[in-house]
């Protein structure tokens, strides 16, 4: 193990869990040691051995029990299960990294805070769609004072699996309201759409802030700068229609994931996976503070 | 079925009438209408946003009273219907499924697109807590084969519906579609089956009638058909057909058809028609929510709107993939299709 990496451990083996594992062998700063899914016989599992990790099955107490010691924990898992596994790994001093849609953590949004991600030990992600939306319309807040959001995300029917469709409320309730504190809007709402349509579309956000003077130049800048810094961590992100009619701008974005393993509607997956590599290695970087100089 | 035996009609004017108004019925109208559907005896009456509860938005319209409004109004007005919602997982929340049942909801429906059933499977469950009817519906059932169907519907039954619905939203169906469908429905789950038509080919009674005669327990329909675009099964006609049929709904005819037109005074501008739009988009098998999006796209490009739907029943587009719409138009002027 190389000095200048941190050791990290995945909880869920699908394919969210894989894609870290995959970002972290391309990582200089993180070290994935273990991957722990609920079933011995899971698929995923096995492809995670099949990239070269220790595996485990049994869930957060399979990762306890392995003796090991982690500096960060990123949970693939589901909203249900997450503050039990903030539980019980608070007090082994591992940063944990949520990637379900709970709002326990320090929600961060790489491109809008993302350097603050090594101040917290318990960082939340929003969701995916929260994750797509909150850099424009936290760069079109700074501009404007919006008294309405609304956040409409669409996500191919094969890029969603069981957790996330049970997740469905947890996803609306955290994504409305990290839209409302990042652009202190008084009201935000935010909706989600399974599409089956074949082949699968890219992963879709149609964004709606109510604000009076709200300028069409001015609205397309803001926009297309946010969108520029966003695609500095998610190269595949693109602003596909900018208008503003009378006080209402609507902004839509598309998400295309460009790595080999996510099939390339499943923007969803990228944008939070990307977030999360993002806000370990900040962690990383402050870790170890020689590191941070030779990033500069 | 057979002859003499009982069908509940499940009355969704003021739900889905809601499309054709853009969502601005307000509690006179509502009132008005379940109170006189109530004295008629009609069992079941559903009210809501056009997209359920939780879904008044920009995206897809702005309710003209909140759905605590809309659900207490009604509520007051039914001394002896039962009162039903309607919720789309994703736009609604378990939070809104306990105000709506707080309210008095007896039954309420959770919709997905026809092969999507999974999503339904908390809020299925959630309602059975609250201690309401949990209904599931699947929607654009026609995009999905009678074997599919019957799988969703027995997945739906496991979550905890205890009844299954599609919906024919398109309007595409004939007769012997609904009969395949609810066949295999109702040999696949043992909980009661519902058929909602929409009227794009002028088929709703006539596939109501063949839902029916397959083993349907409950039949969608509303008051002069209000609805969207060519509208929904209209309800006075349906129940004067099912009695013809020897059906017993339980419902006061002569009551009804005055309440009909207490509908048509009160809630519509005009009565649903089947204009051309809504006939070929029926006939292709396409969301008719695409009508406004393909009229511009036919008219940047030049090309005929029925050939943009023609076309988009081939790509099977489904609501969410508007973007296709000027593409196809795109497309079509290319290759010389003028209008």
């Amino acid at each position: 193990m190389p000095s200048n990496t941190v050791h990290a451990a995945v909880l869920g083996s699908g394919l969210l869990g894989l894609d870290l594992v995959e970002r972290m062998q391309n990582s200089p700063h993180l070290s994935c040691e273990l991957v722990v899914g609920r079933t011995s016989h899971s698929r995923g599992l096995a492809q995670a051995a099949e990239l070269g990790c220790a595996i485990a099955a049994g869930g957060v107490a399979a990762l306890l029990d392995s003796g090991q010691r982690f500096d960060i924990v990123f949970d693939a898992t589901n909203a249900f299960e997450h503050p039990e596994h903030w539980a019980r790994l608070a007090g082994t001093g591992a940063v944990l990294i949520d990637l379900t849609p709970t709002s326990g953590g320090a929600l961060i949004v790489p491109t809008v805070n993302g350097d603050q991600a090594a101040a917290h030990q318990h960082i939340g992600l929003v969701s995916c769609g929260g994750q797509a939306s909150i850099p424009v319309l936290h760069a079109l807040a700074q501009h404007y004072c919006p008294e309405y959001v609304e956040m409409v995300a669409t996500a191919a029917s094969v890029s969603v699996g069981w957790a996330s469709r049970l997740n469905l409320d947890e996803f609306v309730e955290t994504t409305e309201g990290a839209i409302r504190w990042f652009t202190g809007a008084g009201e935000a709402k935010t909706m989600l759409n399974i599409s089956a349509a074949a082949p699968p579309p890219p992963f879709r956000i149609a964004m709606t802030m109510v604000s009076p003077g709200v300028e069409q130049d001015q609205v397309r800048e803001v926009v297309e700068a946010a969108a520029a810094a966003m695609r500095t961590v998610v190269p595949g992100y693109r602003i596909t229609s900018c208008t503003v009619t009378g006080d209402t701008a609507r902004v839509i974005a598309e998400v295309t994931a460009t790595r080999n393993r996510m099939p390339v509607h499943a923007g969803n997956l990228e944008v939070i996976s990307a977030a999360a590599i993002y806000a370990a290695e900040q962690h990383a970087l402050n870790k170890v503070p020689a590191l941070k100089e030779l990033a500069r | 079925m057979t002859a003499q035996s009982q069908v509940i009609v499940h009355d969704p004017t003021l739900r889905d009438g809601q499309h054709a108004v853009r969502h601005q019925l307000d509690a006179g109208q509502i009132r008005g209408y379940a109170a006189a559907v109530d004295a008629a005896g009609v069992p079941v009456v559903e009210v809501g946003h056009g997209n359920g509860i939780g879904a008044s938005s920009l995206q897809v319209g702005r309710s003209r009273i909140s759905d605590d409004e809309m659900l207490a109004t009604a509520r007051e007005a039914l001394a002896h219907s039962r009162l039903a919602t309607l919720m789309l997982p994703g736009w609604a929340t378990t939070a809104d499924l306990r105000k709506a049942v707080r309210h008095g909801v007896d039954v309420v429906r959770v919709a997905a697109h026809c092969t999507e059933a999974s999503v339904t499977a908390r809020h299925l469950g959630a309602i059975r807590e609250l201690g309401a009817e949990a209904q599931g519906v699947l929607l654009m059932s026609h995009m999905a084969s009678p074997g599919e169907l019957a799988e969703q519907c027995a997945l739906m039954v496991g979550y905890g519906a205890q009844a299954v619905c599609i919906f024919d939203s398109a309007g595409h169906y004939l007769p012997g579609d609904v009969t395949a469908r609810i066949t295999a429905i109702t040999a696949a789950v043992d909980v009661p089956v519902a058929f909602h038509g929409h009227n794009n080919l002028g088929m709703a009674v006539a596939n109501s009638v063949a839902a029916g005669e397959a083993g349907a327990r409950t039949i969608d329909a509303c008051a002069r058909g209000f609805g969207a675009g060519a509208g929904n099964t209209q309800l006075e006609v349906l129940v004067a057909v099912l009695e013809r049929y020897g059906y017993r709904t339980g419902i006061d005819l002569r009551r009804l058809a005055d309440a009909a037109d207490l509908a048509e005074r009160t809630l519509m501008p005009v009565p649903p028609t089947i204009d051309s739009t809504s006939l070929v988009s029926g006939l292709a098998g396409v969301f008719s929510g695409f009508k406004r999006p393909v009229l511009a796209a036919a008219e940047s490009q030049g090309v005929h709107p029925w050939d943009i739907f023609v076309e988009l029943g081939q790509r099977r587009a489904i609501a969410g993939q508007e973007d296709l719409i000027p593409e196809t138009a795109r497309t079509l002027a290319g290759q010389g299709a003028g209008r």
